[in-house]
């Protein structure tokens, strides 16, 4: 990896994978690398998170061989939080090279080339961060997740402005209910014993809409002048969105936000890179 | 419009309202305030205990439109830490409008905020409100002043984070004779003492006829460090039962003004 900006970006993306999780999978395929999050708490299950990155648009180089020929993949568990403070000084680095290597155990090993502020020559450093290579018979557990069809896609105003509102709101109460309608509005709103607040945006871009929304009467408020069947919604951990929403460190070009109603928020970045970074967020339902 | 506006008790907007926000963080040291809009202005007021009263004072000139009902009080507890967030919704780099609305006894304090720089965003908050307990009516007319000093306010914030934080007393001294102000901390082993002369930069004015000494609990006094934060200048006022008060003039960028205003009671001689 020669060039400033991917690998900026690429940093950026594993400083945001770390504050979603401790562990972390990486699979390294033929075109792409993937950053695969699953939730801790609930073992094998579908992650929360799946980021994949072309390989051409960030490095100059890339060789890998796999197991066989069905098999072309590898898979590597490993803390995140390793290879974010490990790739932070990429800021300023030449070059970055990766391999996998076999030390006391088997290593991601990050070779960055730095620019010495004092002489013309470069600094080496080189960084061993243990690794876990997954065996084959669990790389099922990390399959791309089967996603139920989102009964809207929404895009997303700019993520700082969001992020502020939520980071607000979290002080507040713990579970925030995202609402999308088919007419580009979208809505934040948490309720406590002492305040509702709600946050509307307009005039947003609807990707898709699937409806219209079955509401059972008894617990949807009754919305004056809205046509239920035109509006999903989501209630969902604060907490949980907020830290997604710190994904704004990542230069993007849009953020589509898909709602299956009541069950599932599925957000989605893609950077100028074709990089595309997605978050799934369980509903909460009583 | 006449019509709208007579179905609440209150009604208020402004062009920002950040200003209020941080001088709203400034006494928030209790979780609810009593907000109190009279024709003059609104105010809040927390209390500590019953011995300290924190008021935030913003007259109607800072908002662009303020409407009371007449004959009515429109008095009620609120969370003024939800209010702070609410009015901060939008985060602290951002200017947005403020509108405000109160139905009447018993209904939420219904606020509007849009920022100044988007427009295609709204948030609107239903706070909560309880019926208010009385105020503490600390203010007594029959007692006279004995001394008034008006002081720069990052000075004297200065001169407070300077004092020693374990300490529990301070001990005022009011002097028309040099050193005219003195400041005695009293601590587990020491004593330590800062003097003040009318002649210092800090001193705006001094007028004192009789030397005094109060003393008071200094975690008291340093509650109104946050709002010192975000003064010019404040007025201290010595009254002649002990009662102080002190009257903050809020930084603010055009000609209207706000206030807070502290009441803090003394500590008795033993």
């Amino acid at each position: 990896m020669i060039d400033a900006g991917p690998m900026r970006e690429f940093s950026n993306i594993v400083t945001t994978i770390s504050k979603l999780s401790k562990e972390c999978v990486l699979r390294v395929a033929e075109d792409k690398l993937y950053f695969i999050v699953s939730d801790e708490n609930n073992g094998p299950a579908p992650p929360i998170l799946w980021c994949e990155i072309p390989e051409s648009m960030f490095f100059s180089e890339y060789q890998m061989v796999g197991l066989d020929d069905e098999h072309k993949d590898i898979y590597l568990g490993f803390g995140a939080a390793n290879l974010a403070r490990s790739l932070l000084t990429l800021k300023s680095a030449k070059s970055l090279k990766m391999k996998l290597t076999k030390k006391q155990c088997p290593c991601l090993t990050l070779e960055i080339e730095m620019p010495s502020s004092t002489s013309q020559q470069t600094r080496h450093v080189t960084h061993d961060i243990p690794v876990v290579v997954i065996p084959r018979k669990m790389w099922a557990d990390f399959n791309e997740p089967k996603i139920p069809y989102p009964d809207i896609s929404i895009e997303l105003p700019p993520l700082k402005q969001l992020r502020t509102t939520i980071d607000r709101m979290r002080t507040m109460a713990s579970e925030v209910v995202v609402r999308a309608s088919a007419e580009g509005r979208l809505t934040l709103q948490i309720r406590t014993d002492m305040a509702k607040v709600s946050t509307r945006f307009k005039d947003l871009k609807v990707e898709a809409f699937g409806g219209p929304i079955e509401h059972s009467d008894s617990e949807t408020e009754s919305q004056v002048n809205e046509d239920m069947s035109r509006i999903c919604y989501c209630r969902v951990d604060a907490k949980k969105l907020a830290i997604f929403l710190s994904a704004d460190q990542i230069s993007h070009n849009r953020t589509i936000c898909s709602i299956v109603h009541k069950k599932l928020i599925i957000l989605c970045l893609q950077t100028q890179e074709n990089v595309r970074l997605q978050c799934f967020i369980t509903g909460i339902v009583y | 419009m006449d019509d709208a506006v007579s179905d609440y008790y209150f009604t208020a907007s402004m062009d920002s309202g950040k200003t209020l926000c941080s001088l709203l963080k400034a006494i928030q040291f209790q979780e609810s305030a009593v907000l109190c809009a009279l024709p003059e202005g609104l105010k809040l007021t927390v209390e500590e205990g019953k011995c300290v009263q924190a008021s935030a004072y913003v007259p109607s000139d800072n908002f662009t439109e303020y409407h009371v009902r007449d004959n009515v009080d429109v008095m009620f507890k609120i969370s003024i830490a939800v209010l702070a967030e609410c009015l901060n919704i939008f985060g602290s780099g951002e200017e947005s409008s403020l509108k405000m609305y109160y139905r009447g006894e018993g209904s939420p304090l219904l606020l509007v905020l849009q920022p100044q720089s988007v427009h295609n965003v709204m948030t609107d908050c239903e706070i909560s409100t309880q019926t208010a307990d009385s105020v503490l009516e600390l203010r007594d007319e029959g007692t006279e002043e004995v001394a008034k000093l008006v002081l720069k306010a990052p000075a004297f914030l200065g001169l407070l984070a300077d004092l020693e934080r374990s300490c529990d007393v301070i001990e005022l001294k009011l002097s028309p004779e040099h050193p005219n102000v003195s400041i005695v901390t009293y601590g587990m082993q020491d004593r330590s003492c800062i003097d003040v002369p009318k002649s210092s930069d800090m001193v705006q004015s001094f007028s004192c006829e009789e030397p005094v000494t109060l003393r008071y609990q200094l975690h008291h006094i340093r509650l109104i460090m946050k709002a010192l934060a975000i003064s010019t200048k404040v007025v201290l006022r010595c009254s002649a039962n002990g009662l102080l008060l002190l009257q903050l003039k809020l930084e603010k960028e055009d000609q209207r003004q706000m206030f807070s205003e502290f009441y803090i009671v003394p500590l008795l001689d033993d």
